[in-house]
């Protein structure tokens, strides 16, 4: 989700109402909120909303909250002036950013905290909504130093040399690619063709390269910039088209004038930015039936209102009317959640439903507890650990080489936390090593699930509980081990047998095979003296270790 | 005095008690010093500690003597040695005759005087002067005398060696003339007695049964009868002992099982998945489009090996491409659902319980694993559990899903007080966030819940409103553990696993 920062008397001047700290943080929540922390005047705002990017500004805010406090009501009335200013949008673009739409703001008076403001929403919304600046990338541009009409036009990378943002000499887009800070960051999403989308006005001046840099000349805009040109590029217009309806909107609550651009494609020609509201119909008893409160027609008009939706109500159906720089609602239950915001959330009475269900635990976790308590009566500890482990501790301290059927992180926090275990054992010596300084004996047993890659599992991986046990102290022995392990399958009812095996992990002559109906589902024996030195302790070990879950089954 | 009285008293006689009892009762004038009565199976120590034990059940009184010791002198030690008049005595008798000139002796002159007085004085013999030489004639009693050992140098080893007390050991008489001849002096000593008291004098001795003392009652003792006989060695049953470790639930695990049998007791059925899931069930069928920042609702691990999974379900497959497409206007494609990854939440089980089907009306939850890239410190686990958690049934509405959720703050958290906070998901319209009020944290966040959205659900063939929830339990179990590092609930501290305790 979005953080933004917000400036409370900028708030409170757009409002024309003085706001403070503790109204605010109950108010943010209509504009779903949360406030995260304050710094003098500026607030630091959890956006929840990751569809919502008509929110994610001191503006969208603003617009919702003169709803919340009645200073406004209903849709906003956002004028976009028609213009005869034309964009051209070159075919050759069309493999590698094909559209791009358009506007101009006229009339700004720009203040630092209005600036700095047009500079946050641009960012956020070529992060979060246009996903790293891949589906949309925004350029704002000073219009009073470019001359339409404009072209958004495929450049080879060694001509259009111009003046990036925060450079002083010109570059090719080939250099900036290379040279330039946002060039690096960005290759990525152009350098898979020859050709790179750059703006130009009819004097050849280049505005921007999108989606890297804007150029110094024209692409910097100051609290003394007047007029400004607006460009989204992408790849689905309707993603675009939403964009630019954010970014317009938030100018026209400051009192900027749009005015729409002719954006000409080789075979149509589109005027955007396009307000035309959408409706949408809900019936009346499906909002009281969802939420589970009564209300009557002017309730849910003034509600809704307070949302910033129009509302009519003609035979129990509502007819709701909102403007597109919502691109969220795809359903009722969208505007049932506005108009449940709008009520209060704690002003809704909880009821818990009186439904007769009969509970149950899965038969697993209640052999598991019994199996558990088993061992706990036996006399162990139980431990609890990670799932995510790492090769050494599963296999190279453990004198094993990796088998093939592990799972495994592609993008771990921490080596240590890069493989999921598939068995246990590694799990309980990490826990014997760190304990060498207590008192002994220390048996512990740990139930937890392992996995292991398995082609027939829908998820080509079989996960399922094991349980393994250590005995350690100085007369520890496989004897020992193997009386617990007969108490254990004696008193689960379970016929088992051990037969003679080998194993790098353990001591040759004191290691055997679990077998339970002919199968093999386990492994008892003495730790290995290496293995034991590998971790780190002075006492002899003797562990069984089991397939749990498939011999309970 | 009856009997009873008498056996209750000896109930609660101490083994030395009944022996010491027992020696004094045997004594003929029921009365013994302690020196009388020790010997080496009771030492003066046991029978001290005894007497006062007697005596404070007034069986007896412990009373103190004044005796008289006698001492030897510087001038006794020497006389121990060698009595004079003995020494001459002897040279006359060894000499053969009856009567001798005493410079015919040829005795020490020192000595002469002292022994002359003394044979005259013991009447040994008759001391004369003949022709200016001394003459000394030995009586028969001198004679006699001096044919038996010398009583005043038994007496006085005998007081060099031991305590000799006035009339015993020593006569009144033997002691005026080793008085008289300095040898001796007297110590004034206070010697503690014992006594019998009228009620010790009731008991009778037979009644003093001594037992055997033993520490460890026996089989064998039980089986020979044998423990009758025996008193057992009383123990100080203040001492501190050796610690010993029982077998023991880890905390965070028994928390978390008390969690399911109250779900399980507010009627909820439990799911279970994969830890691994497919993209599918982990987003796809949550309604989250593929490229979206929706999908980026929480950062995710992915898998190297393996790397894909299975679709299995066609019908829901192509359901959910087709509400994808409609609602979020892009192209789904399947290779993308097909990754694998650990699981992120637990609502990837609720979403596998409606495709797998679901009664109505149904509850159903689960404690799942799940799995996020963040860094294992003080407040973040690498791994953690979810309380995941659904109820299906036509009736169910926003009120009732808020209801629910206060339930569980108050039966799951003690919560006193709940506030609910818009949130945004994107399986849910409307969603919720819930913050419990508890009596010593204060506002805790519990989690998100909502109701599951129509293109969540009818894909899954799931036409009735479904209530869903994903509560974090680990800052709770935190809470009720006591712990402020979240790492703790994984602990690899095995004192703190034994020092935790259970209730």
């Amino acid at each position: 989700m979005p953080t933004i920062t917000i400036s409370k008397d900028d708030i409170s001047r757009l409002l024309g109402k003085e706001i403070s700290l503790e109204e605010l943080d109950e108010l943010i929540l209509y504009a779903k909120g949360e406030i995260d922390g304050v710094d003098g005047d500026l607030i630091k705002v959890d956006q929840k909303d990751t569809n919502r990017p008509d929110l994610w500004s001191t503006e969208g805010i603003v617009r919702q909250l003169r709803g919340t406090l009645g200073v406004e009501s209903g849709m906003p009335n956002y004028e976009i002036i028609k213009s005869d200013i034309n964009i051209y949008v070159d075919p050759l673009l069309k493999d590698v950013r094909p559209c791009c739409v358009n506007a101009v703001v006229k009339g700004l008076d720009i203040d630092e905290a209005f600036l700095s403001q047009i500079i946050q929403l641009q960012e956020k919304i070529a992060l979060t909504f246009g996903r790293k600046r891949r589906e949309v990338a925004v350029g704002i541009i000073d219009f009073d130093k470019i001359t339409p009409p404009i072209y958004y036009k495929a450049t080879k990378p060694d001509e259009n040399a111009f003046i990036p943002l925060a450079f002083e000499k010109p570059l090719t887009p080939r250099d900036i690619l290379e040279r330039h800070p946002k060039g690096k960051e960005y290759r990525h999403l152009v350098d898979k063709s020859e050709i790179y989308p750059i703006l130009v006005d009819s004097d050849g001046v280049v505005l921007t390269m999108p989606p890297i840099i804007n150029s110094e000349h024209t692409g910097k805009v100051t609290t003394e910039t007047k007029n400004i040109f607006i460009d989204v590029t992408g790849f689905n217009i309707e993603t675009l088209k939403t964009a630019l309806n954010v970014i317009v909107s938030a100018f026209a609550e400051r009192g900027g004038k749009v005015y729409s651009v002719t954006v000409n494609y080789p075979d149509e020609s589109i005027s955007v930015p396009d307000m035309t509201p959408v409706t949408f119909s809900i019936e009346k008893q499906y909002i009281c039936s969802t939420l589970g409160i009564d209300l009557d027609n002017s309730d849910i008009i003034r509600l809704l209102g307070n949302m910033r939706y129009d509302a009519t109500i003609k035979d129990e159906t509502i007819s709701v009317t909102y403007l597109p720089y919502r691109k969220d609602i795809m359903h009722a239950s969208d505007v049932i959640e506005d108009i449940c915001i709008a009520y209060g959330y704690n002003n809704i009475l909880p009821e818990t439903p009186t439904l007769y269900t009969i509970g149950r635990q899965l038969p697993i976790s209640r052999k598991l507890l019994i199996a558990r308590e088993l061992m706990i009566g036996l006399g162990f500890q139980e431990i609890v650990s990670f799932t995510l482990s790492n090769n050494e501790a599963l296999f190279g301290k453990m004198r094993l080489s990796r088998p093939d059927d592990i799972v495994e992180i592609e993008n771990p926090v921490a080596v240590s936390w890069s493989v999921l275990r598939n068995w246990l054992t590694p799990s309980l010596m990490a826990f014997l090593s760190k304990n060498t300084h207590h008192d002994y004996p220390q048996n512990l047993f740990e139930v937890s699930e392992v996995v292991s890659t398995d082609e027939n599992k829908e998820t080509m991986v079989d996960s399922r509980y094991k349980l393994a046990f250590s005995i350690c102290h100085s007369q520890a022995n496989y004897t020992k081990a193997r009386e617990v392990l007969d108490s254990f399958m004696l008193n689960t009812g379970i016929s088992y047998c051990v037969e003679t095996d080998t194993h790098p992990s353990f001591l040759d002559g004191r290691i055997g095979k679990i077998m339970v109906n002919g199968k093999e589902r386990g492994i008892i024996g003495e730790i290995h003296p290496e293995v034991i030195e590998n971790w780190g302790i002075e006492s002899p070990i003797a562990i069984v270790e089991f397939e749990l879950e498939k011999i309970l089954e | 005095m009856n009997v009873s009285d008498n056996s209750s008293i000896i109930n609660n006689l101490s083994n030395d008690e009944k022996l010491l009892l027992k020696r004094l009762i045997a004594i003929k004038n029921e009365k013994a010093t302690v020196t009388e009565l020790e010997d080496k199976d009771m030492p003066s120590v046991a029978i001290n500690r005894a007497a006062l034990g007697l005596e404070s059940k007034r069986l007896i009184t412990i009373k103190e003597s004044l005796k008289k010791r006698i001492i030897i002198t510087k001038e006794g030690k020497s006389l121990k040695k060698s009595v004079p008049e003995r020494e001459v005595g002897e040279k006359i008798v060894s000499s053969g005759c009856k009567v001798v000139f005493l410079d015919d002796l040829g005795i020490d002159k020192r000595v002469v005087g002292i022994a002359m007085g003394w044979l005259r004085k013991r009447e040994w013999a008759i001391v004369s002067k003949e022709d200016g030489k001394i003459k000394v004639s030995l009586t028969e009693k001198g004679i006699k005398e001096l044919s038996s050992p010398s009583w005043i140098q038994e007496i006085l080893s005998k007081v060099e060696k031991e305590c000799v007390y006035l009339d015993e050991g020593i006569s009144s008489e033997q002691y005026s003339i080793l008085k008289g001849r300095k040898a001796v002096d007297i110590r004034e000593e206070k010697e503690r007695y014992l006594e019998l008291e009228v009620r010790g004098r009731e008991i009778a001795p037979e009644e003093l049964l001594v037992h055997k003392k033993i520490s460890q009652l026996t089989a064998e003792l039980l089986r020979n009868n044998k423990w009758r006989d025996c008193e057992f060695k009383r123990f100080d049953v203040s001492l501190p002992v050796k610690r010993i470790y029982p077998g023991k639930k880890q905390p965070y695990l028994a928390f978390l099982d008390d969690l399911r049998s109250t779900l399980v007791a507010l009627g909820f059925q439990e799911m279970r998945g994969p830890l691994i899931e497919t993209e599918f069930w982990n987003f796809d069928a949550l309604f989250q489009p593929q490229n979206h920042p929706a999908r980026d609702w929480t950062d995710t691990y992915r898998l190297i090996h393996p790397k894909k999974g299975h679709l299995i379900d066609e019908g829901v497959v192509q359901a959910v491409k087709a509400a994808h497409e409609s609602s979020w206007k892009y192209m789904w494609g399947p290779e993308k659902a097909r990754n694998l990854m650990p699981r992120a939440h637990g609502t990837c089980l609720s979403a596998r319980q409606l495709q797998m089907g679901i009664e109505v009306p149904g509850k159903y939850f689960s404690i799942a694993r799940c799995f996020r890239p963040d860094v294992l410190d003080k407040t973040h686990l690498i791994e953690f559990n979810q309380i995941e958690g659904i109820i299906c049934d036509p009736s169910l509405n926003f009120k009732n899903l808020l209801g629910v959720l206060k339930q569980f703050a108050i039966e799951i958290a003690g919560a006193k007080d709940v506030r609910f906070y818009p949130d945004y998901y994107p399986f849910t319209e409307p969603s919720v966030q819930m913050s419990a009020k508890h009596p010593e944290l204060g506002w805790v966040e519990f989690g998100g819940a909502g109701i599951f959205r129509k293109e969540l659900t009818e894909p899954l063939d799931v036409s009735i409103p479904v209530i869903a929830w994903g509560l974090g339990v680990d800052r709770l179990a935190m809470f009720k553990l006591e712990i402020d590092d979240i790492r703790f609930l994984f602990s690899d501290d095995i004192v703190w696993l034994r020092d935790e305790a259970m209730i």
